[in-house]
């Protein structure tokens, strides 16, 4: 029982560092960022180039991940989404093929084999005869310290309120003098760092592989669903409520089956609820 | 129904053309090209779907998977005569298209797109798990009965059954029936506003791309002998898919067939270039550029480049 609720807690923790930078874009822009899973396969990547290829110190590469996490969120904003305005479902599918262009680019540079990941710190510490790796604690600390400076971010600097507005009302933030363009621009680049470092913390819980792109979209999905148009604290109560549901089906039902509550409830509360559990929220 | 008599000697020209076309080229290129057959059946399928009632489906491999997995289950494991399964196959199809017709009679746009993705991962991770003494699990299923032997009798069947799609496809879309399905794309309300049931003109739009799907997969898992999970309810089946048919033209019926034809072919001639799945890099850039670009496709580009030829001429 005690294990599950401390696996469950670490998982959820790694969901909603996750799902944080998709569900901003979709609270901002209204758009759903399908290329999004990329982000952390490319971040993942990078940390793996610096870190393990090239010997650079760690935090090297997390940082060198996120910069370009922050550079892919402004180039797919100037190239694909400002150009493509207010067209939703062509936004859509285009992300979705720039998804699949960036896979086989990797497939190009680092080769079709997956690769593992050295531990950002090694180390397994006993809590409650469940075995943790500090490796996914760290995990999910720094991913609650990014979740909480986030919403301190939104709710205290003029920008994160002027983010704010822009998710209300785009109009109603132009009139008040916020450019939503720039906002937006840097509303991408947010979600871009999130998503690579994400992506370096997701690599090193599983495994870094051409294919990796979309176990962490799903669940980005699942939890902009199942959550409503995004707040940062309706993000962190579903990413506990699908990490939770995961560790319950492993440890009572069977591991294979992880994935199946997940698709159901993202199906169930589309058809029942389309507007989410907690409804349209501000930010 | 604006047809003319030279619509019909154009499909004329193209049905002889491909159905000569054994006589000419290599067996090679035949295997291609039964490929790019079965494609093009899949990107129809979609397009009736998606491209005409703008219901964004991205969940087309489900579709496909149900009628491909009924035929080879119960071929394989039951021994039932190809006859049969093969309908059967076509009728779950249908009904799985009933079952995706649920959500859509709520929610469109993005929030349909992705439950269909979710449907289609969901029955990725059932097929591995519910009776892997059927579905073969993650390994899938090989040595399923293949209905042809020869490269140039797969061709026959594959182009017979994409011509003769494609062909009543194009005529049901001249029907009254097929603009309404185009009216629903532009805009539901109005169409709703006219008198007409938009459940019903979905339930059919479901329908026939079930249908065509279910034919598609189940035709294609006889021809191939085997089949997997983790090929079949892949992102990247859907985006060949799709691709295939936003780079042809949507709304259109040659476009889907033009896009397979283009991608099975471009992909095949990059292969000694790059022989693994960096293909996709090259292919997803170009669809990416073009769909930016021009939306509609490659027919548009291609009609525009006919009506700057005959102004040049007139003027």
């Amino acid at each position: 029982m005690l294990q599950i609720l401390i696996q469950g807690l670490l998982l959820s923790g790694l969901y909603a560092l996750i799902a944080m930078g998709f569900t901003l874009i979709f609270s901002i822009g209204r758009v759903l960022n399908l290329a999004y899973g990329a982000y952390l396969m490319v971040g993942g990547y990078m940390y793996f180039w610096v870190s393990q290829t090239l010997g650079m110190p760690k935090l090297l590469g997390v940082a060198v991940a996120a910069v370009l996490g922050v550079l892919m969120g402004f180039l797919k904003y100037r190239l694909i989404v400002k150009t493509l305005k207010g067209d939703h479902v062509a936004v859509e599918i285009s992300t979705l093929i720039l998804a699949v262009v960036i896979q086989a680019g990797i497939v190009l540079v680092f080769g079709d084999s997956s690769k593992i990941l050295l531990p950002i710190v090694p180390g397994v510490i006993n809590v409650a005869g469940a075995s943790v790796t500090y490796n996914i604690l760290i995990a999910t600390l720094i991913s609650w310290a990014i979740l909480l400076g986030l919403f301190a971010f939104v709710r205290l600097t003029h920008t994160g309120r002027a983010m704010q507005a822009v998710s209300m009302d785009a109009k109603g933030a132009a009139i008040s003098g916020i450019d939503p363009d720039r906002i937006n621009l840097i509303t991408w680049g947010i979600s871009g760092a999130l998503g690579a470092i994400g992506g370096v913390f997701f690599a090193s819980y599983t495994q870094l592989s051409p294919s990796m792109w979309v176990a962490p979209l799903i669940i980005s999905v699942a939890v902009v669903i199942v959550g409503g148009i995004g707040s940062i604290l309706g993000t962190l109560v579903v990413a506990h409520i699908i990490g939770f549901l995961e560790v319950i089906v492993v440890a009572t039902l069977a591991p294979e089956l992880r994935g199946v509550f997940t698709m159901l409830l993202i199906i169930g509360v589309l058809v029942t609820r389309p507007q989410g559990l907690f409804g349209r929220e501000e930010l | 129904m604006g047809l003319r008599w030279f619509h019909f000697a154009l499909w004329g020209g193209l049905i002889v053309g491909m159905l000569l076309l054994p006589q000419v080229v290599s067996n090679g290129t035949l295997r291609t090209m039964i490929f790019a057959n079965y494609l093009a059946i899949f990107a129809i399928s979609w397009d009736v779907l998606s491209g005409r009632t703008g219901y964004v489906s991205f969940g087309h491999p489900f579709l496909i998977g149900i009628g491909a997995y009924t035929t080879a289950i119960l071929t394989k494991r039951f021994d039932v005569p190809v006859e049969i399964s093969i309908p059967v196959a076509v009728l779950f199809t249908m009904i799985a298209g009933l079952l995706v017709l649920l959500p859509a009679l709520r929610i469109r746009g993005s929030y349909f797109a992705l439950v269909t993705l979710a449907f289609m991962e969901l029955l990725y991770q059932l097929v591995q798990v519910i009776r892997p003494d059927l579905t073969g699990g993650t390994r899938g299923m090989s040595g399923i009965q293949t209905l042809t032997r020869g490269a140039a009798n797969g061709y026959y069947l594959s182009t017979t059954l994409m011509l003769t799609i494609a062909v009543s496809m194009w005529l049901l879309m001249k029907t009254r029936l097929g603009t309404a399905l185009s009216a629903i794309g532009m805009n539901e309300e109005s169409v709703r506003g006219s008198g007409l049931s938009t459940t019903r003109l979905k339930a059919f739009a479901f329908l026939t791309s079930a249908m065509i799907a279910g034919l598609g997969g189940a035709f294609y898992v006889h021809y191939l002998g085997s089949l997997a999970p983790r090929a079949l309810f892949d992102i990247n089946f859907l985006f060949t898919i799709i691709v295939a048919a936003l780079l042809g033209g949507t709304s259109t019926i040659i476009g889907p067939m033009i896009g397979a034809f283009f991608m099975t072919f471009l992909l095949e001639y990059l292969r000694p270039v790059l022989p693994g799945a960096e293909r996709y890099f090259v292919y997803g850039a170009i669809a990416l550029l073009l769909y930016m670009y021009q939306p509609k496709g490659l027919v548009e580009l291609v009609r525009r480049g006919f009506k700057s030829l005959n102004k040049g001429r007139t003027a």
